[in-house]
């Protein structure tokens, strides 16, 4: 089974309009200007999560060996160097998604290729940059058999080498996929109301500690950022 | 017909110390961790690796690995001290050992000295974890930091016996049965060993029956893995004669 669409990075530049970049920002922001926001919606640069994003995501030092391979997975993600990744608030909704981008089956490919091969050098933040590790993250989001062996690799590289915002926005995915429910509260679905729904989560009460974990924003905050709260 | 004797090991109460009284009829102890404080380490564990604390669960005292200031290769602080309190002279070469391992955070428990024959078991609840949700079952730990654990991943919802041996992690075995398991509910892992057998369980249900290469002999405690988030809970060992 293929997931048809590149959907969390056009959920969340569609929910940024300004496209914020975590690095620059200096001021509290509520980013989608106009719309009436509960206090939960708002966030401060200043904030653990946005900081360990922005840490994460700093490529300030050029620090990659891969090059070649690094151009060829933004360019087959649809993102263009130099990127500055937006703040990921963990909202991914169901039906959202835009269509990939051209050239994108050749990468799968290539990253399906590198899974399957014993001992590999898989795309981590080291060897493509962290942009790099965010456009393996799109890419491999298109193919579900290739998404659970690289979840399992971005798992085991850790939180150095892999973004992890998308490593726990991919296990939702997967595991509502399996017919298991979500742990981080990244999925959400329009109900026939056409309401903003979340998908089925288990043990909320410690979602706050597993989305720390993840350099997550709170959950009130990402259900403030998929219309519900 | 086996007596088995109740009663509860109150916070760094050692004195009773099992472990010396293989001949004598099997006590069960129950460690409670009633009388620790929320908010700092345990008495009752020496924490060696990773960030264990006290914390509430339903108004109750649980021990708790927390994985988000997990840094690999980073021992719990006060490592010098606690292995010297655990091992004395020796402490040196355990502190290496565990240096090599600090990529699993484990507790050791300070009430029992030698651990041969019997059961443990322990409560945990999965919080979360973004690279591993790990718990397990620390026994057999050595003076030189060596030491063997089952543990149930939630990650790959299965049971499996871990051998650590100068500085080297090895598989042992893993249990037949995948077990997906909901995070924020309680279970329970237990083992026996008996010689060379050992097996185990969770929730009641069996998971291993192996033999060992040889017997155990050493301390017992708790192991978690990385990042993990894992809230322990009414550790219980039975030390038998064999």
């Amino acid at each position: 089974m293929r997931f048809r669409h590149l959907s969390t990075y056009a959920l969340l530049v569609a929910a940024m309009p300004a496209v914020v970049h975590a690095q620059a920002q200096k001021t509290t922001r509520r980013p989608t200007p106009g719309a009436k926001l509960a206090a939960e919606c708002t966030w401060k640069p200043a904030d653990a999560w946005v900081k360990r994003q922005a840490e994460f995501f700093d490529e300030s030092k050029h620090d990659w060996s891969n090059d070649s391979l690094r151009n060829a997975l933004l360019e087959a993600a649809g993102l263009k160097a130099p990127l500055k990744v937006p703040v990921q608030f963990g909202v991914h909704l169901e039906g959202s998604d835009s269509t990939s981008p051209a050239g994108a089956a050749g990468m799968v490919d290539v990253l399906k290729k590198l899974a399957a091969t014993r001992g590999s050098t898989w795309p981590t933040r080291s060897v493509v940059g962290a942009a790099g590790t965010h456009a393996v993250y799109l890419l491999v989001g298109l193919d579900t058999t290739l998404a659970k062996t690289a979840l399992h690799r971005m798992m085991e590289a850790g939180p150095v080498e892999s973004p992890a915002p998308d490593v726990a926005t991919l296990e939702d995915r997967l595991r509502l996929l399996a017919g298991r429910k979500q742990i981080y509260g990244t999925q959400f679905r329009r109900g026939t109301d056409g309401k903003v729904q979340l998908a089925p989560m288990e043990d909320s009460a410690h979602a706050d500690l597993r989305r720390e974990g993840a350099a997550l924003p709170p959950f009130k905050l990402g259900l403030c950022m998929a219309g519900k709260g | 017909m086996r007596i088995t004797l109740l009663f509860v090991a109150a916070a760094g109460l050692s004195a009773t110390n099992p472990g010396s009284s293989a001949s004598q009829e099997p006590k069960t102890v129950h460690v409670s961790l009633a009388t620790e404080t929320a908010g700092r380490e345990p008495k009752t564990f020496a924490p060696l690796v990773g960030s264990w604390v006290i914390t509430k669960d339903a108004g109750k005292n649980v021990l708790f690995i927390d994985g988000r200031v997990w840094k690999r290769g980073q021992p719990a602080g006060g490592l010098a001290d606690k292995a010297r309190e655990l091992y004395g002279a020796r402490n040196e070469e355990f502190i290496e050992s565990i240096k090599a391992f600090a990529y699993f955070p484990i507790a050791v428990y300070k009430g029992l000295d030698n651990f041969e024959n019997g059961e443990i078991s322990v409560r945990f609840q999965m919080v979360g974890g973004t690279l591993d949700r790990a718990a397990g079952i620390l026994f057999d730990v050595k003076p030189n930091g060596d030491y063997l654990t089952v543990r149930y991943n939630g990650t790959e919802d299965n049971v499996v016996l871990w051998t650590f041996n100068n500085g080297v992690r090895k598989f042992v075995n893993r249990a037949p049965t995948l077990t997906p398991l909901e995070l924020g509910t309680w279970h329970t892992l237990k083992i026996s060993v008996h010689g060379t057998q050992m097996k185990s369980w969770l929730d009641d249900q069996p998971m291993h029956d192996y033999t060992l290469p040889r017997t155990v002999a050493g301390k017992i405690g708790v192991w978690a893995k990385t990042d993990s988030m894992i809230e322990f809970a009414d550790f219980t060992v039975t030390p038998m004669s064999k």
